[in-house]
């Protein structure tokens, strides 16, 4: 009777443990899926794909639940984890029919002022970059990352990750210019 | 900051995806998946593999014994030639003390 009692009592507290996990995660999800969507969003250029390439990380991180020490640490995790995926699955399924951004097209017409049209334009350029010159940027400019941080996520020197924003901003700028010119006149 | 750089931001702004997100993840995440000795498609695989394994290994024996016989019957002719080769040269030695 008391073993019967003491069984019990250890499996009503095992599910709450697995209940209380369950809740902690669904929370996780809930505060970084935008951050995580967006990154796989804004590299892959595709919503579907960005879609599972998030839930797959999500899945990733449920299993790893009990290595994450804190809210910081699991940002970083994500992050990191998150970008790796994207990073490798491009190389994976050949997403190589962009354009180099060198050769992508000027914007032939008047470029419309209004921010969504312009926002999705430079979402296009930015698809169009390299793997990792992509990825530089979007952890810069979408997650405020400073390059020392950006070079710690995807274990490359800090100059690279300098030199991959120098690059990016001077032919994106270039790119743009033509819409600018047009817009202040 | 730079407008430009102003402008980048804005363009990477976080997005959210689609509605159920969460729910699916999680729904994902806790479900249960069966044991492995309960799943009928590995054992079949398992199964599978296991007779292409028999086959192989039997194909690799036949062919083993194939060539242990034809060497074997290589071997008996060889003996068989050297014997015919011998009692030819004793004919060919008696002819020979004979006429000398």
């Amino acid at each position: 009777m008391t073993n019967t009692l003491a069984q019990e009592a250890g499996i009503g507290k095992a599910v709450s443990i697995a209940d209380d996990r369950s809740r902690a995660f669904e929370a996780a999800v809930r505060e970084h899926q935008a951050m995580v969507f967006s990154v796989a969003y804004h590299f892959l250029h595709d919503h579907a794909a960005a879609e599972e390439l998030a839930q797959e990380v999500f899945l990733e991180l449920y299993k790893h639940w009990h290595e994450i020490e804190s809210r910081e640490h699991r940002i970083y995790w994500l992050r990191k984890v998150a970008s790796r995926r994207c990073i490798d699955q491009t190389r994976r399924r050949k997403y190589r029919n962009h354009l180099s951004l060198e050769d992508a097209p000027e914007p032939f017409t008047l470029m419309p002022a209004t921010d969504p049209l312009l926002n999705r334009y430079i979402q296009q350029l930015l698809a169009k970059l390299a793997e990792a010159p992509r990825m530089v940027m979007i952890l810069r400019y979408q997650e405020g990352l400073e390059p020392t941080e950006i070079a710690e996520l995807l274990e490359m020197p800090v100059a690279t990750v300098k030199s991959h924003l120098q690059r990016s901003l001077a032919v994106l700028r270039r790119k743009l210019s033509f819409a600018t010119q047009e817009d202040e006149s | 900051m730079t407008d430009f750089e102003d402008q980048l931001r804005r363009a990477l702004a976080h997005e959210e995806p689609s509605a159920g997100f969460a729910e699916r993840v999680v729904a994902r995440a806790t479900k249960r998946r069966p044991p492995v000795w309960a799943n009928w498609r590995a054992w079949t695989a398992v199964g599978v593999a296991a007779c292409l394994c028999l086959g192989a290994l039997d194909l690799e024996m036949e062919h083993q014994r194939k060539v242990r016989a034809q060497g074997e019957a290589a071997r008996a002719q060889l003996v068989q030639a050297m014997h015919i080769t011998s009692v030819k040269l004793q004919k060919i030695q008696k002819k020979v003390r004979g006429t000398s």
